[in-house]
């Protein structure tokens, strides 16, 4: 049995009191996996690290205290839910939780570009942890304007398209929001419509009206301590319906039993164990924890007591507060505006660096992509010429050193131009086609280089450079059906000059490799080949390309070629990186069951994939 | 669209050809095929029916049964019926608000395996003939009541099994009470209008909430619906995405048409007279104005009973109930984990084993073999289409 907590904002405090009432009447029931959307993955990271529950509370009460005491509430500018959160969690969290959490513990996120369900079960440290919890709970405009990374990829609240991940048929569903879910409030009306939101069911009832507002704008600490003990009691009545409140020494047969049978879980199976029984009884007339009850009567005090507080609470001073809005509000962006500026002020300069060089690159591909048009036809001409050149070039310093890469790897690319241009003739197809790989080429340049700022672990490097020559080695691949991503790339050799260095230095290392090889191991590729030709091919799959199979098939046979000329050292290299890379990627395909669309699966695909090719155009020069 | 509306103008055509050829008629009948703001259409309705029901195994059969004037001046009620041959005790099923008989897909097969199954729409829903009910709550239940039992002396069956899900549950049991000499078996699938309306049952909200709660009240059910006009459809598929997952299993959607949503549109974008009829006995907020708990006892005790809940459903307290207010009587009470309202598509296995059980047991309590009507047999779906557009236009 899974357990699956719904997205809802402020109204996690309901997770809080179901959590309580596992813990203290069903621990066997977390063993299993969780999942959870927005708050209730942060509920159900918080359930599998054994956090203290009395502390989450009084810091999600400490949250809502500071968004109800700003001037717009939560949207205030000063107001940072995504700082707050983050503070209490890396407190609370401890240092192996990523370990302990991994294979149990699923996210669901949206992916930004494509607004598609993600869920995401392994971390390979507590950052990547935190960063998914962060992403999940992203709610645009309301937590920021820059949706975070995870993995390299932007990803939002996974409530925007899977607000209640279930991972299989026995998934225990809880949600604050009356509706169809195992564990919710039922609500004092009878549920005849309701409606199904990114898979939460949501009864159109008054009170849900108002649950729904109360997402995004807390409401007192009362109304939440309610919330709280309303989701304590709603758990309870669950596991008392299913009879799984039990002494612990009946634990293990019940749980295999749940598991074995799960149509009618009504059947008693000891209804002798005298022990469950006294259990149950003490649960049917239990309340929640005093450890959790102060908390909340602290907060509702602090809340209510003290003169400021009586002063406030008035009518006269909420008309007033209200009326001078309009003077606050200025006051409070500036500073806020202020406040975050002083933040900001260390890495500001390396910011502005990155900022103005990726504007750089937007103008420049702009400027490239506005001349192309004119260009077509003539581009295609000089691509005949270039062809001689290569082909001469070819013959005759088949493995030298690479004094000037930049400029050959051009005529590579457009001697491959030419041959499509010979074999096919729907020329308007093609140029469609190009126009949407250049665009597709430029994001992913983007991410290669900004994914190469922020990382510091060993790992991380090696992963990234790996990475980044992928991104470049993927252009060729496509590139050799299409016309204008050589430019692309032109475009940042020249201006990343520094980025290219240590791949320069590499680049050499393997060519020495080369000529060690033709001499010495020559047969020993062809055992190689094959297992590199399948990855390659897998990655091609998971792809979003836009070429069609018989590029693909030209694909295959110039990486073929590409493998006759030198491919000893070369599928070493890949070898050695790919295996680094499976120890990252084997739970990943274990994790595929659930969802084929992996960001980390997809990464290291493509890490592995493109390698060969990348390497071919370079050599050969 | 374009076609829709060449259809409904034929539709339209044929239709006057059984009523009346007043010119008045043609002239207004243009004219909404025109300038409708809900593209409702009895063709689409029909062809979506029909794909839904394509994926059954075994051959249906569908045709208007005419029951004269129960609540209008001519009505008709759309029966699909199965294995009609068997000798065993029928089954007659009736479907929830805002439904119709091609929800039951999942279910048609398996029962009909073993007697004969009908499914009809009822009176005011799907494609039935919609005809204005009394504004009164207990005179719309009648009206709703006697239209069952018209139709049962036209199929000239002796005695059933009814099987009513949600709002049909309650029509059931107000059927059982009245007519119990026809009633073999009553089985509720998670009924609607059992419980009471709690006394004071006043939610401490702001009076924003209560404000829309109050307005919402006054209209029909699914007037959204209807107010979304072009778009119904996307509204439905956008707010009722689970409906659809359960019955991707096995209704086959290619080229991206989402059939079970076209159908769900379809069925309420018409005159909503049943919709109307329901809003009548309701109050507040989905309670029955004349909750069938405290009539459950009229039923004789004889008639036996099994009700089946969804464990995500709204059962809780009243489950029981039934038991109680029937003590010396057969009350089944069956609570499936994992599904919830629309339990008969959630967990249909484990529904129709129940069902097929209550059904069994009214085969053992009485032999008499139900009493067929003499109709010649339509084997295949195609054929279905002909028979059925005579019957409209006769």
């Amino acid at each position: 049995m899974n357990l699956s907590f719904a997205g809802c904002g402020f109204l996690g405090i309901y997770h809080v009191g179901v959590a309580v009432c596992f813990k203290k009447y069903a621990p066997h029931l977390l063993l299993n996996k969780i999942s959870g959307a927005s708050a209730g993955a942060i509920a159900a990271c918080a359930l599998l690290c054994d956090l203290p529950l009395g502390e989450i509370t009084s810091d999600m009460l400490h949250i809502v205290r500071e968004a109800r005491c700003r001037t717009l509430g939560p949207f205030s500018p000063s107001f940072s839910v995504q700082d707050i959160l983050l503070q209490g969690l890396e407190k609370h969290l401890p240092e192996d939780a990523h370990l302990r959490v991994s294979g149990k513990l699923h996210i669901s996120l949206t992916r930004v570009y494509d607004g598609k369900n993600v869920i995401v079960s392994h971390f390979n440290s507590k950052e990547d942890l935190l960063q998914a919890l962060m992403a999940s709970a992203f709610v645009p405009i309301f937590s920021g304007f820059l949706p975070p990374k995870f993995h390299g990829i932007r990803y939002m609240d996974g409530g925007f398209s899977d607000n209640l991940p279930t991972l299989d048929e026995n998934t225990i569903t809880v949600s604050p929001f009356c509706g169809e879910s195992d564990i919710c409030p039922r609500d004092l009306s009878l549920q005849l419509f309701h409606i199904n939101v990114a898979n939460t069911s949501i009864e159109l009832s008054r009170q849900n009206i108002y649950r729904f507002t109360r997402i995004l704008f807390p409401p007192k600490p009362e109304v939440l301590s309610n919330m709280c003990k309303q989701g304590f009691d709603d758990a309870l009545r669950f596991l008392n319906r299913n009879n799984l409140i039990n002494c612990t020494r009946c634990l293990a047969v019940q749980s295999t039993f749940v598991v074995q049978d799960t149509l009618d879980e009504s059947l008693e199976y000891d209804p002798q164990c005298q022990e469950c029984k006294v259990h149950r009884q003490e649960a049917t007339v239990a309340n929640l924890p005093d450890t959790v009850l102060s908390i909340f009567q602290d907060a509702i005090d602090s809340a209510n007591k003290g003169l400021m507080n009586w002063v406030f609470k008035h009518r006269g001073m909420k008309l007033l507060s209200v009326l001078s809005l309009p003077y606050t509000l200025p006051a409070d962006l500036m500073y806020a505006t202020f406040t975050k500026l002083i933040a900001m002020a260390p890495h500001m300069g390396n910011n502005l660096y990155l900022m103005s060089k990726f504007i750089m690159d937007e103008v420049s591909r702009l400027l490239k992509r506005m001349n192309r048009e004119r260009r077509e036809m003539s581009a295609q001409i000089t691509c005949q010429l270039a062809i001689t050149e290569y082909g001469g070039a070819c013959d005759t310093e088949q493995e030298q050193e690479s004094p000037v890469p930049v400029k050959n790897k051009m005529n590579f690319n457009f001697t491959l131009n030419l041959d499509e241009n010979g074999e096919k003739k729907g020329t308007s197809r093609r140029f469609s086609s190009n126009k949407i790989l250049s665009r597709h080429g430029s994001f992913s340049v983007n991410r290669a280089e900004t994914s190469n700022v922020d990382d510091d672990t060993f790992e991380h490097i090696l992963q990234v450079t790996a990475q980044h020559e992928a991104v470049m080695a993927y252009y060729y691949m496509d590139e050799n059906n299409k016309v204008k991503v050589t430019e692309i790339y032109d475009v940042t050799d020249a201006d990343s000059s520094v980025l290219l260095n240590p791949e320069e230095k590499m680049l050499n290392t393997q060519l020495q490799y080369d000529d060690d090889w033709d001499e010495v191991m020559h047969g020993s590729w062809m055992s190689t080949q094959p297992t590199m030709e399948e990855e390659d091919l897998d990655g091609y799959d998971g792809d979003t390309s836009v070429s069609s199979t018989e590029e693909d098939d030209r694909d295959d046979r110039d990486r073929h070629f590409s493998s006759n000329v030198f491919s000893d050292p070369e599928s070493e290299w890949t070898r050695g990186s790919s295996s680094l890379q499976s120890l990252t990627a084997k739970p990943d395909n274990a994790g595929r069951h659930f969802k084929s669309s992996r960001p980390e699966s997809d990464q290291t695909g493509r890490t592995t994939t493109r390698l060969p090719p990348r390497k071919y155009p370079v050599m050969d020069s | 669209m374009k076609d829709d509306s060449m259809a409904d103008v034929q539709v339209a055509e044929s239709s006057q050809l059984a009523e009346s050829n007043s010119i008045l008629t043609r002239i207004r009948n243009w004219l909404s095929s025109w300038f409708q703001w809900t593209p409702m259409s009895a063709t689409v309705l029909r062809a979506a029916e029909k794909k839904i029901l394509s994926c059954l195994k075994a051959a249906y059969r569908g045709w208007y049964v005419d029951i004269g004037s129960a609540v209008g001046t001519s009505d008709k009620i759309w029966t699909i019926s199965l294995n009609q041959e068997s000798p065993k005790t029928p089954i007659v099923m009736l479907h929830g608000l805002g439904a119709g008989v091609a929800l039951w897909v999942l279910n048609l097969d398996y029962l009909a395996c073993h007697r004969p199954v009908y499914a009809i729409d009822l009176l005011g829903f799907g494609r039935s003939s919609r005809p204005s009910f009394s504004s009164d709550a207990v005179q719309a239940e009648e009206q709703l009541v006697k239209s069952v039992e018209e139709w049962r002396k036209e199929m000239k069956l002796e005695k059933m099994v009814v099987l009513g899900h949600s709002m049909g549950g309650f029509l059931a049991a107000s059927y059982a009470i009245k007519y119990p000499d026809r009633v073999a078996h009553l089985i509720l699938a998670d009924p609607w209008g059992f419980p009471e309306r709690p006394a004071d049952h006043k939610p401490n909200l702001p009076f924003f909430y209560r404000a829309i709660g109050w307005l919402s009240q006054t209209m029909n059910p699914f007037w959204a619906l209807r107010l979304a006009g072009p778009w119904g459809q996307n509204v439905v598929e956008k707010t009722r995405p689970d409906i659809m997952k359960k019955f991707s299993s096995v209704v086959n959607d290619n080229e991206g048409e989402n059939v079970v949503a076209q159908y769900i549109f379809q069925c309420n974008a018409q005159k909503p007279t049943g919709e109307s009829a329901f809003h009548a006995m309701m109050t507040g907020f989905g309670w029955a104005k004349n909750p069938m708990i405290k009539r459950i006892h009229e039923i004789p005790s004889d008639v036996p009973v099994t009700a089946i809940y969804g464990s995500r459903s709204w059962i809780d307290s009243q489950s029981a109930n039934i038991k109680e207010r029937r003590p010396d009587s057969y009350v089944n009470v069956q609570i499936i984990s994992g599904a919830g309202h629309h339990v008969y598509a959630d967990k249909s296995d484990v529904f129709n084993a129940h069902v097929e059980k209550a059904c069994q047991m009214a085969d053992k309590a009485a032999d008499i073999s139900s009493g067929t009507c003499t109709v010649e047999e339509k084997t295949s779906s195609i054929e279905d289409t002909t028979s059925e557009d005579i019957d409209v236009k006769k």
